[in-house]
Order: structure tokens, then C-alpha cells, then sequence
């Protein structure tokens, strides 16, 4: 029954009390200000402790985390009066001061003992917190803007120019030039694939005189497979991607197929919306492919305690409040992990909210998904039909090999008791023997099965039959274990039940909820009676929500600048900081959502603009203006990603491998590293190619990531990771400097110098500045690092391989090597 | 000086650097002698800038520090105090009987029933020291330092599996991806040491810890934080030795020609983070010089060596307790030490037998030894000490293939000497079983607070905003325990 239609029931109740009944309780008369007094400094339209406001009758029916604080008709069941009484489970009211007098706490008592009629216009609680909270800027519709006109139109090449220039003029900064042509292609092939250019794209584009040249260079990478690596790392910190479970054993996992959907997905630009829908919710889709039930994948990476003794209930709700704190921080960009425990300090967000998000992820089941290549896929049903017909060909023989029995069986038991027994019998075990003795219709089931067993085991024509059923099998056993599986989610028939839990602990339970999105943000629109988890995804990416759109183009802004419009990424709530420029967020959140959700879009129309191209060289003019660069005035330079470190390096020095997908790589590690992990992890060093794969394809231990990845702050896929930090610390300097992995790429870079660039040392230089920076050197650089080349060889056992890996080394350590400029 | 943990400030230092390069630049119109000078002669042979000092250049806290360093000889696995400092006579009589419900209502434990049985010790215990503090006679070195520790026998945690438990103790929380203490301790006040990592972690036992590299991870505070592990052998960090067998002059013939490129490259563009990489480079020369040598314990006395029972080349507890002697003599703020195992849960290798024989021999000694060397240096008033595990063990037993106890988190006990806390004291009760704390009750928050205060921090100050909200290592708890301190 519904809170309105109990309170109508009630209300009718009281309307014709009982003849003889002395006056009934009134709430606003004798309840209210008893609950004023002693309630409503905690419990009002301020503090909601517990969730709980007691000030309006249909609060008190509500009721808050705990549950409904009064059971109408049954003051003695009512959460209320324990509370008041200090009795049974709920904790003693009020916790400071003198305990409500007995008339007091019997004035409730009759009232709820009455059916706790509340007042007309008093029945629902006001959802004031709400409503006060939706005024902040994020929870705004998105704006269409109107580019605002600018002064220097020349400057501007679309609109995102206009948007960031207009503030410029503002505040009279001009912006900077564009950069070089060996910066910006690298720039951008850094930005968009990951990888730095080839000297030869660097020529071209710097011979190019075409207006279009940048645009071209931008379409190209864009179309790049390898952009949707780039771009698929990116949202795999966000998906906190590992190979292993976490926690204490860490054992593997096989969750590879994930990272390669994520990584297609991108680079054939599938719709952003739809990326969301199926990673949160694929296998909920009608008819779900394969691959939209990989791409659940995505809250499949939380982390799994395979610890003995642990209450394994206890970590699956751990993983379930991950997938809801996860999807507010990568979609939301709000901290709705904050509201777990209590409700958010900061934001519209109450801690019933964040179990109503909960009970969206609490119906799913976490198997793993077989799947097949083409050819085991082809391969099983072949090998079933075989299956089938060897056994149907078993089962056809059974009846003559039982009269084959019958027969031995006479020719043998005469022989049973003879003094010299023929060999045929002395090969019979001695259990056997002793079923054999007995008559056949004398024999205990047990022992009729025994001999016929035993028959079947030396029937020379059933022998074979029986070996191809066994082969048969064993084949598709083996077939089976080869089989890569992925982790998945898979709804439950039946939804579990979702509680409050009572201060973040799962053991105490309170008032129960369903799935429904949070009041601040437009309400989920379900297909069915009941609002399930692709209602959820679907909602994520609606018309209505305002969120996922700014957060995303926010965050695509970020990884080409460096910050975010809103430099809190992963915070758009009241503590988050505003945007810088609320009008070009809002313009990009549209031409995002309004423009088919392509990412590659949208990442076009901001690498092709002018606020990109700027270069990033400091100015000391912004010094004291914009020392934080947040108006854009210039380009900024940032320091790769320990990924595209490795793979800037092993691109420069030509032994990069550039395939795409598959499972874990191990490329040379360290030995030793394992003595700080529980239990010794798989790593046998990869050979050939595998070895020279980009950093993204590393087995990925989360108890022991692989040094390289660590030292330069790759996350630690714990949680969601919006955003990377960029340290700058001596494990870096030793690493780029001493690696043996990182030696043998300035070993190679030194060859290929050797080897693509004959001639004079003044020649062979700047061919490395090419490889390594893109750019060509100064007179100075070119001096310096060929006094480098006569230090080397002055030394008595110099070789001409040893004078350019020094070079090489040199090249792979400087700070530009490891910088996106 | 600044105050700590305060990152605007380290980008407005970075951006002082930016300036004073423009300032020179501009007035001298000289860029690179003007960098010849922010690069002066230094240890690279020509030049040691006067680039942005690093995330551990040490810094005051909020209060005036009792302790400059920390050895946290962490017991991974839960020590079982019934056997090694909680005497308890009543299990004695009580032994084999079914625990009171009265005690286990509303508990869950890893392994064992509601319905255990009580495990009485076989263990004997005595009266130690001037204090009178009681040990068994598994310890009796750490006995004979009775004096000089603060026995803690009322520890309470929150969580009873191994690797939430060791969170919890480390980063004072049992979910992944906090920053552990050591990591809050460089942020907050730095390190002595230009040479070495501020805060290292060394490991001994038949295995790693339970949980890995997140016990001494940096969470979200900056990765410059993380705790560096150092492997045993002359080359405990990794990538310390100069690759492909080059010279000590290659070596330098490099390292000049990075650092004058990068000059070139600071003067063309402008950019601190260049100086401060060059900065990088030089520690981490540094470090090459400087680790080994720390390694090489064969240089120690043959009477400190046997009064550890270290053994050159070994990898053992004792090795690594010298070890942390040489770390804090060499300013390095945060040791720890990971000893495994501690999980004596009753299996033919885990009971309560000679397996624990077995460890308590190898952790006795040395750890006394620790806490007699660092005195008689007069480096134990400024260090801190802190000997325990994740939880302790229960009184009821765990009968497998022998028998052993199973995780308990009500009442356990750890020690601490040095760095200002009050040796020669026993701190907080547990009941007659054993089972809770009752006096003095120290939950593993309030001594994170207090290992922080010791070192000049308030735990609630030290805090750091991450996803919209101030995080500190005591959550949203923590008292600094007065008894402890001297």
C-alpha cells in the first residue's frame, strides 16, 4: 500500500473513533510540538540525521534510514517510541539531554496507537534538500550557446576559439602564437594515438604548405587504429582495468577481451551513448551480442578478495558500492561514493540516494563469459556431433556385448574352481572372481555391475568404440579450456533486495529501497513497473541529464590541455571548482551529445582549433596574470603518461610492435619483485615482438604493477582514475637512465642511427632529434650533444655502436622525450 | 619555512623558479648564462641547480616534533599476544571449554564458530625489568629491553582478514587506494635524507605481505610519496647500477650531456618541471653512490653484526632491523619492515608449536637489538619504533591438523620504544579471556594519531582533498594516546 492510500485508510479510521474513545491525538495539536522540542534540532528540515526528519506527519510514515519510525495502530512495533523509550535495537533518544516525560512519549503512543493520522497537506515529506541543492550550476540543463564575437577574427578559427578568445580580450591577454610544425605534429599524433610521428610524417607536414595540412594530419591520426588505444587507455583508468583480483592473493584474471572491445569501440567511433549503455548494462539488451555483453566488462573490474575466511558477501558489496561510487565519479562527475556512509556534506545527494543507485547494480550476477574464436566457435558444435554419433554407435553395441558376456561368463565360471586356471581367468581381478562365482541371478547389484564393468573393460570390438567416446571428449575438454572467458555482468531474475545500510555497514540493514536515480537530476523513466539497471544506463546518457555530457567533453578537453574546463573532473558538485569558461563547456557538452556522441568529433573540432595549436612556451607576461594558464593563453606542456613514455621511446628506437588487442604481455622486468607480494606472480618474459609492445598491453598484477608503470603514476586500478598525476621524481631518472629495457631501445635507436643516417656526425644528430622530439636542433643543442660524440670516442675502447647508444641514451633521457609540448 | 602538505605552495615555488629565469633572461638578455648560474657547479661535475627543492625536502610540522624517524617493524599474519605478552590464568581454567556466548554474540571471526572452544597458553611468562612488564619466554631478548618499551595490550581494529587489516593499520582504512602512513609522513614533514628515498620498505619471511604494494602506496597523494621497497643484495632499488657495463665516466659524460640539453631546453620554453627533472637526475646519482654502500652491512662490527645475528648477503629480519638502523642514521624518515608469518591458525606449519618458536627466534633478537643499538648511538630519543601486526589471535583455538588461534581484533598487543613515547611501561587491559580490551583501549586511529603527533603532526590538519573531500589517515576518528608519550 502506498504511504497516500495508508494515510487515507488511517485517516478514515480516525474519522469515526470508537464510541466512548477519549479526544484522539492531533498531530499538529499534541504531536507536533512535542517533536519540536526534543526532535527537530536533528532530526528537522536542516539535519537529517539518519535521514529522518520528524517534523510533518508523512516524514514520521517515511521514515528514515532505519525504516518507517512509526508502525500506525502499533505504538509498542514503532521505531519511535524504542527510540524514546531507549529500548530494543534502535539507539536511545534523544542521545544529549533529559529523556522525553512518560505524558510526552503516551501522547505518541496514542497517536500512533490511533492509525497516525497526519493532517491533510501533511502527508509526503518535502524534499527541500533537493530543491535547494538543484540550483547549482551542474545540474543546469545544457546551454546551445551562441558563440560570443570577438575582436580578432583572424585569430579565431571556429568556435571554440571564439569562446576562449572573447575571455582573453576580456581581460586584454593576447593569445600565443602557433607552435612550430614539429611540435604540433607531434602534439597531436601524442594527443590522438599515443605514439609520437615518424620523422617522414614530421617532413611532410613541415614541407606541406596547404592551408588544410594541420587538418589533414588531424583526420589521418584520427582514422589512426592506434588512436583507439590512446583513447581507450584513457577510459580505462576510469574503468580501474587490471589482470588481477586485488586485495591480498591477487590471483589473475581474464578480463583482456574487455580492453580490446573498449579499444574497437573507439576507434570505430561507436557512438558515446551507446558505449555507456552497453558497458553498464549490455547483457540487459534485447537479443545482446557477444559483445555487448563484453562490455559489461566494466564494472566487472572491481576487485575480488579471494582471502580465506573472508565473508564473501561482505566484498560483493563492496564491489556493488564501487560500481555506484564509479559510475558518479566517470559519469556523474560527482562524489556519490561521499553519501555511502551518510548523507553527502556538500551536495543534493542523501544516503538513501546512493542505495537506490545501489539497488540498480545489486540484481546483477558476476559470471564469466566463454568466448569462442571463429574457429572454436565453428569447432564445438563439429566436435558435439561427433560426440553424439560415437556414442550412439556405443550405445548400439551394448546389446551384443552383453550377449559376448553371457557367453565368457559360461565359458569361464566352470574354470573357477580348476587347479590350473587359464590365463584368460588369472587376468580377471579378484573381486570379479568372486561375483563371477556366484550365479548371475544371485548376484548383489553391486557385484552385476562389477562384471559387466569388467566385460565391457576386455570386449575386444567394444574397446575402440569406447576409446573414440573418451578421445572425443578429452578433445572437447581441451577445446573447452582453451576458450578465452571474460568477466560479465548478468541480471538476476530476481532482483536481491536492497537495504539502507545503517552507517556503511552491510550487517546492519535499514529501511528498504529500490532503484531510483537521485532527486537533484531528472528522474529515470522506467520501461517496466520497476526501474532497472538499463534504465539506469539509458538515463546516464538521456536527453534530459546534464552531467554525463559536460563530464565527458570536460575530460576529452583535459586530456588536450592538460586540465579540465572544470579542473575538478571528478567533481561538478558544490565543493568542485566552477568552470572556467561555463558557456564553451556547455558548447562543447552540445556538439557532443547533439552530435551523435562522436568522440572523434568532437576531439577533431578541439585539435583543429586555434586555442590547441597555441604554443606552450611560458610568458612573462602571464606569470603574475595566469600563473595557473586557466585562461588559455597558451598551450601547456605536459609529461606523458608512463605508457607513452615507454612507447615514445620504443617508436623512437624502431622496435616498437604495433599490434593491436590480446591478451597480457610481459616484457623484462627486474627480478625480485615478487618477495613483496603474497604469492609469486606469473611473469615469464615475453619473447619477440611481444616484448616491444605498447605499455597498455603489460600484465597488469595489481599488487605488483609492472616498475615502469608505477613509477610514473599510472593508477592502481583501484578505483575509477579521472585523472592521472604527474610526478617528477629520482625512480624516474633512474628508470629512464638505467632500465636494461629502456638500454636496450637507446641500444637500438643507436644502430638505426648508424644504420638510416651514413654520413657526417652534424647529419646523423639531427636525425635523432627527429626520431626522439620531432624538431630539429639548436646550433647549441647540436654542438653539445656532438662534444658528447668526441667525449665518447675519446675514450680507448670507444666502437662507433657504443658513441651513438650513448647519443641514443641521451635523447631517450631528455625531459622534451617524456613532455608533450 | 612553509607549512607542510600544502601543494599550491610547491606550484607557487615552481613558479618562483619560472620568474627568476625570466627575470634574468630579460634584464641580462642572456638566457643561457643565465642558466649557467641556475646551474652552478654541482655534483654532476658542473652543475647542481637551484632548481625546486624536492618533495622531500624536510619541513616543520604543526607542533615541535618528538621523534624524526620511524622503524615500523610490522609482524604480518597477527602475532598471537596470548603467547607472547597477555597472560592470561583464567584460560587456564577454562581451557577446552566453550567460549561464553555472552562474548561472541554479534561477532563474526574468519574461520572458527561461535561454538569454540578456550585455548589456555603453554606458554610461561615473567616479570621483566625495573617495570616489572610481563613477557613470555618467546621473547626473551625484547624482555631484556623491558625498560625501554611501551607494551600496548588494549589494541582494538575494525577488520579481521589479513589484507583489509593491514590497510587498515597502514592507511587507516580497509578499502584500497588510501595513502599509507609512511607516504602522510614524507608529505607532511619531508625527509633528512638527499640521498636516498624518505620513506623505504624492506621485506623478510617466507613471502611477501598480504596486499602488496598498496600497504605502503601513496594513494592520492603525490606518487613522489609511495614507499620505495628495497630489495635485498647491493642493489636495493631497482635500476640503481649503471646499464650495459659503462664506466663511471660514460656515466658522467651522459648525465652531462641530459642535464645541458634539458638547460637548453628550460631556456627556450620556460618550464620549472625541467629544473626540477634535472633535480631528479642529480638525486638519482646520488642514489647510485649512496645505496650500495648503504647495503653493505659487511662494514658493521663483527660484534653488532652478532649482536643482530645479521649475516652478510642473507636475506633475513635481523639484516633488515640493521638495515633500519642505517636508513634513520641516514635521514631517512619512514622504515618499514614487513616480516611474514605471523598466521598461526593451527596447520602442521602455522600452529601454535614450533612454527612459533620458529619466528619469535627470528624476530627476538634482532628487534632487541634494534631497540639496544639505536640507544647506545643516541638515535632511539629521536626514533620511533613500533613493533605489531595487522590483529592479534583469539583466545578460543583453531583446531586443525594441530592446533593454532584464529584473527582477533578486540584486544591485541603491540610495542613501541623511542621517539618520545614513555618506555618501561605496560598500557591497557584486556579482560580475563582475553578477549576485549577494556582499559585503556587503543583503537589502531588513535595510535596513528599518535605516531603522527610524536613526529609533530595533527592528525587532523594533515589532511589532503581528493574527490571532494579533506582525507587524513584517521578518517574520521583517532585520539593521540597521552599515556604513551614520554
Amino acid at each position: 500500500m502506498s504511504i497516500a492510500a495508508r494515510v487515507a485508510v488511517l485517516a478514515s479510521l480516525v474519522a469515526f473513533p470508537a464510541p466512548g474513545a477519549r479526544a484522539a491525538a492531533d498531530f499538529r495539536r499534541d504531536v507536533r510540538p512535542i517533536l519540536a522540542r526534543r526532535c527537530h534540532r536533528c532530526h528537522g528540515a536542516a539535519k537529517r540525521e539518519s535521514g529522518l526528519r520528524l517534523d510533518a506527519a508523512g516524514a514520521i510514515l517515511h521514515g528514515g534510514n532505519r525504516g518507517p519510525a512509526v508502525a500506525p495502530g502499533k505504538s509498542s512495533a514503532s521505531l519511535l517510541i524504542d527510540a524514546v523509550l531507549g529500548r530494543g535495537e534502535a539507539p536511545a533518544m534523544p542521545p544529549e539531554g533529559a529523556r522525553l516525560e512518560r505524558e510526552e512519549v503516551a501522547v505518541l503512543e496514542r497517536w500512533i496507537d490511533e492509525g497516525a493520522a497526519a493532517p491533510p497537506g501533511d502527508e509526503a515529506p518535502p524534499d527541500d534538500r533537493a530543491r535547494a541543492g538543484a540550483a547549482h550550476w551542474a545540474f543546469q540543463p545544457v546551454r546551445r550557446t551562441v558563440p560570443p564575437a570577438v575582436r580578432r577574427t583572424a585569430w579565431a578559427r571556429g568556435p571554440i576559439d571564439a569562446y576562449v578568445l572573447a575571455r582573453l580580450e576580456a581581460e586584454d591577454i593576447a593569445p600565443s602564437p602557433e607552435a612550430h610544425r614539429a611540435t604540433l605534429i607531434r602534439r597531436l599524433s601524442l594527443d590522438l594515438t599515443g605514439l609520437p610521428p615518424s620523422a617522414e610524417e614530421v617532413e611532410e607536414l613541415e614541407r606541406d604548405e596547404s592551408p588544410d595540412a594541420l587538418e589533414r594530419a588531424v583526420d589521418r591520426l584520427l582514422a589512426s587504429p592506434h588512436q583507439g588505444e590512446r583513447w581507450a587507455r584513457h577510459w580505462l583508468d576510469q574503468a580501474r582495468y587490471a589482470d588481477s583480483n586485488g586485495y591480498t592473493i591477487d590471483g589473475s584474471r581474464s578480463i583482456w577481451k574487455y580492453r580490446d572491445w573498449v579499444i574497437r569501440a573507439i576507434s570505430s567511433d561507436v557512438p558515446f551513448d551507446e558505449l555507456v549503455v552497453e558497458q553498464i548494462a549490455g547483457d540487459m539488451l534485447p537479443d545482446a551480442t557477444v559483445d555487448q555483453r563484453i562490455a559489461t566488462g566494466f564494472h566487472r573490474n572491481t576487485l575480488r578478495n579471494e582471502e580465506g575466511g573472508t565473508d564473501q558477501e561482505q566484498f560483493r558489496v563492496e564491489a556493488v558500492a564501487d560500481r555506484v561510487s564509479t559510475t558518479g565519479s566517470v559519469f556523474l562527475g560527482l562524489t556519490v561514493g561521499c553519501a555511502r556512509c551518510h548523507d553527502h556534506k556538500y551536495d543534493p545527494l542523501s544516503q538513501r540516494e546512493f542505495y537506490q543507485l545501489f539497488a540498480f547494480f545489486n540484481g546483477a550476477d558476476e559470471p564469466a563469459l566463454e568466448v569462442p574464436t571463429e574457429q572454436q566457435a565453428r569447432e564445438l558444435p563439429l566436435l558435439d556431433t561427433e560426440i553424439a554419433a560415437a556414442e550412439k554407435l556405443l550405445a548400439e553395441n551394448e546389446l551384443a556385448v552383453a550377449k559376448r558376456q553371457v557367453e565368457w561368463e559360461a565359458k569361464l565360471r566352470p574354470l573357477l574352481a580348476s587347479a590350473t586356471p587359464p590365463r584368460e581367468l588369472l587376468e580377471v581381478p579378484e573381486n570379479v572372481r568372486c561375483a563371477l562365482a556366484r550365479a548371475p541371478g544371485e548376484r548383489a547389484p553391486e557385484e552385476v555391475q562389477l562384471v559387466a564393468d569388467h566385460y565391457k573393460s576386455i570386449d575386444k570390438d567394444r574397446i575402440p568404440l569406447a576409446q573414440r567416446v573418451a578421445d572425443l571428449t578429452k578433445r572437447k575438454e581441451q577445446l573447452k579450456r582453451s576458450i578465452t572467458t571474460t568477466l560479465v555482468l548478468a541480471e538476476r531474475p530476481e532482483p536481491r533486495p536492497t537495504h539502507i545500510h545503517i552507517r556503511g555497514d552491510f550487517l546492519r540493514p535499514g529501511a528498504r529501497v529500490e532503484p531510483r536515480t537521485p532527486a537533484v537530476l531528472p528522474p529515470v523513466e522506467p520501461r517496466g513497473p520497476r526501474a532497472d539497471r538499463l534504465d539506469l544506463a539509458r538515463w546516464l546518457v538521456g536527453p534530459r541529464n546534464p552531467l554525463t555530457p559536460r563530464v565527458t567533453a570536460n575530460r576529452v578537453w583535459q586530456a588536450c590541455f592538460g586540465k579540465g574546463l572544470v579542473e575538478t573532473e571528478n567533481d561538478l558538485g558544490a565543493q568542485g571548482s566552477p568552470p572556467t569558461h561555463p558557456e564553451l563547456l556547455d558548447w562543447l557538452a552540445a556538439e557532443l551529445s547533439g552530435g551523435g556522441w562522436s568522440l572523434k568529433r568532437l576531439l577533431r573540432a578541439i585539435a583543429t582549433s586555434a586555442a590547441y595549436r597555441q604554443s606552450s612556451r611560458a610568458r612573462p607576461d602571464l606569470l603574475e596574470r595566469d600563473p595557473r594558464n586557466l585562461l588559455l593563453a597558451r598551450q601547456s606542456r605536459l609529461r606523458l603518461e608512463a605508457e607513452a613514455i615507454r612507447d615514445a621511446a620504443l617508436a623512437a628506437s624502431g622496435l616498437l610492435s604495433r599490434e593491436i588487442g590480446g591478451p597480457g604481455v610481459y616484457p623484462p622486468q627486474p627480478q625480485g619483485l615478487f618477495r613483496f607480494t603474497q604469492t609469486a606472480k606469473y611473469w615469464k618474459e615475453s619473447q619477440g615482438a611481444d616484448r616491444y609492445r605498447r605499455g597498455m598491453y603489460t600484465y597488469f598484477w595489481r599488487s605488483s604493477p609492472y616498475p615502469l608503470l608505477a613509477t610514473f603514476d599510472a593508477p592502481d586500478a583501484t578505483t575509477a582514475c579521472t585523472r592521472r598525476a604527474r610526478s617528477n621524481t629520482p625512480l624516474q631518472a633512474l628508470t629512464l637512465a638505467n632500465d636494461p629495457a629502456f638500454f636496450e631501445m637507446a641500444q637500438a635507436l643507436g644502430a638505426r642511427l648508424l644504420r638510416e643516417a651514413p654520413g657526417p656526425d652534424e647529419a646523423r644528430v639531427p636525425r635523432a632529434f627527429r626520431l626522439c622530439v620531432a624538431r630539429q636542433p639548436s646550433e647549441r643543442e647540436l654542438a653539445r650533444v656532438l662534444e658528447l660524440v668526441e667525449a665518447e670516442r675519446a675514450f680507448p675502447d670507444s666502437t662507433p655502436e657504443g658513441v651513438w647508444t650513448a647519443v641514443a641514451r641521451t635523447m631517450l633521457n631528455l625531459d622534451e622525450l617524456i613532455t608533450r609540448e | 619555512m612553509r607549512p607542510p602538505a600544502d601543494p599550491a605552495l610547491l606550484e607557487r615555488r615552481l613558479l618562483d623558479i619560472t620568474r627568476r629565469h625570466f627575470f634574468r633572461q630579460c634584464r641580462l638578455g642572456l638566457g643561457s648564462i643565465a642558466l649557467a648560474s641556475l646551474l652552478s657547479e654541482g655534483l654532476f661535475g658542473r652543475g647542481a641547480p637551484a632548481a625546486p627543492r624536492s618533495p622531500f625536502a624536510p619541513r616543520p610540522g604543526h607542533f615541535p616534533a618528538r621523534a624524526r624517524n620511524v622503524i615500523y617493524l610490522f609482524m604480518a599474519g597477527g602475532p598471537s599476544q596470548l603467547e607472547l605478552f597477555d597472560e592470561k590464568p583464567k584460560l587456564r581454567d577454562l581451557n577446552g571449554q566453550t567460549v561464553p556466548g555472552s562474548y561472541v554474540e554479534k561477532k563474526r571471526f574468519a574461520f572458527i564458530g561461535k561454538d569454540a572452544k578456550l585455548l589456555a597458553s603453554r606458554r610461561a611468562f615473567a616479570r621483566h625489568g625495573r617495570s616489572g612488564a610481563v613477557v613470555s619466554e618467546l621473547l626473551p631478548h625484547v624482555a631484556s629491553v623491558a625498560d625501554d618499551i611501551c607494551i600496548v595490550r588494549s589494541m582494538v581494529t575494525d577488520v579481521f582478514n589479513h589484507g583489509p587489516a593491514k590497510l587498515f593499520a597502514n592507511t587507516g582504512s580497509s578499502r584500497f587506494g588510501l595513502p599509507s602512513m609512511g607516504s602522510w609522513v614524507t608529505y607532511g614533514i619531508g625527509s633528512e635524507s638527499e640521498d636516498l628515498p624518505g620513506f623505504v620498505v624492506l621485506q623478510s619471511g617466507p613471502r611477501g605481505p598480504r596486499g602488496g604494494s598498496p600497504l605502503w602506496g601513496s594513494g592520492f597523494l603525490p606518487s613522489a610519496h609511495q614507499g620505495v621497497p628495497f630489495l635485498a643484495g647491493p642493489e636495493p632499488i631497482l635500476n640503481l647500477s649503471t646499464p650495459g657495463g659503462l664506466s663511471r665516466q660514460r656515466q658522467r659524460a651522459f648525465l652531462g650531456a641530459v642535464r645541458d640539453l634539458n638547460a637548453e631546453r628550460l631556456d627556450a620554453v620556460g618550464d620549472p618541471e625541467i629544473a626540477a627533472r634535472t633535480a631528479a637526475y642529480e638525486m638519482a646519482y646520488r642514489m647510485q653512490t649512496s645505496a650500495p654502500e648503504l647495503m653493505d652491512i659487511a662494514r658493521e662490527s663483527p660484534r653488532t653484526l652478532e649482536e643482530y645475528g645479521a649475516e652478510p648477503g642473507a636475506v633475513s629480519f635481523a639484516n633488515n632491523c640493521l638495515l633500519a638502523r642505517r636508513l634513520v642514521e641516514r635521514g631517512v624518515r619512514f622504515v618499514q619492515l614487513y616480516h611474514t608469518d605471523w598466521d598461526h591458525h593451527g596447520n602442521l606449519d602455522t600452529n601454535l608449536g614450533k612454527p612459533l618458536d620458529d619466528i619469535c627466534r627470528q624476530v627476538d633478537r634482532p628487534a632487541a637489538a634494534l631497540v639496544r643499538d639505536l640507544k647506545r648511538r643516541g638515535l632511539l630519543d629521536q626514533t620511533l619504533v613500533i613493533w605489531g601486526g595487522e590483529f592479534g589471535r583469539t583466545p578460543m583455538g583453531e583446531p586443525r591438523d594441530l592446533i593454532g588461534r584464529d584473527h582477533h581484533i578486540d584486544g591485541f598487543t603491540i610495542w613501541l620504544a623511542g621517539g618520545g613515547v614513555r618506555g618501561g611501561q605496560t598500557v591497557g587491559t584486556t579482560d580475563e579471556l582475553g578477549f576485549y580490551a577494556v582499559a585503556d583501549r587503543v583503537h589502531v586511529h588513535d595510535l596513528q594519531a599518535t605516531v603522527l603527533r610524536l613526529l609533530g603532526l595533527d592528525h587532523k590538519r594533515l589532511t589532503f582533498r581528493f574527490q571532494g573531500r579533506d582525507f587524513r589517515l584517521t578518517d574520521v576518528a583517532g585520539e593521540v594516546v597521552g599515556k604513551m608519550l614520554a
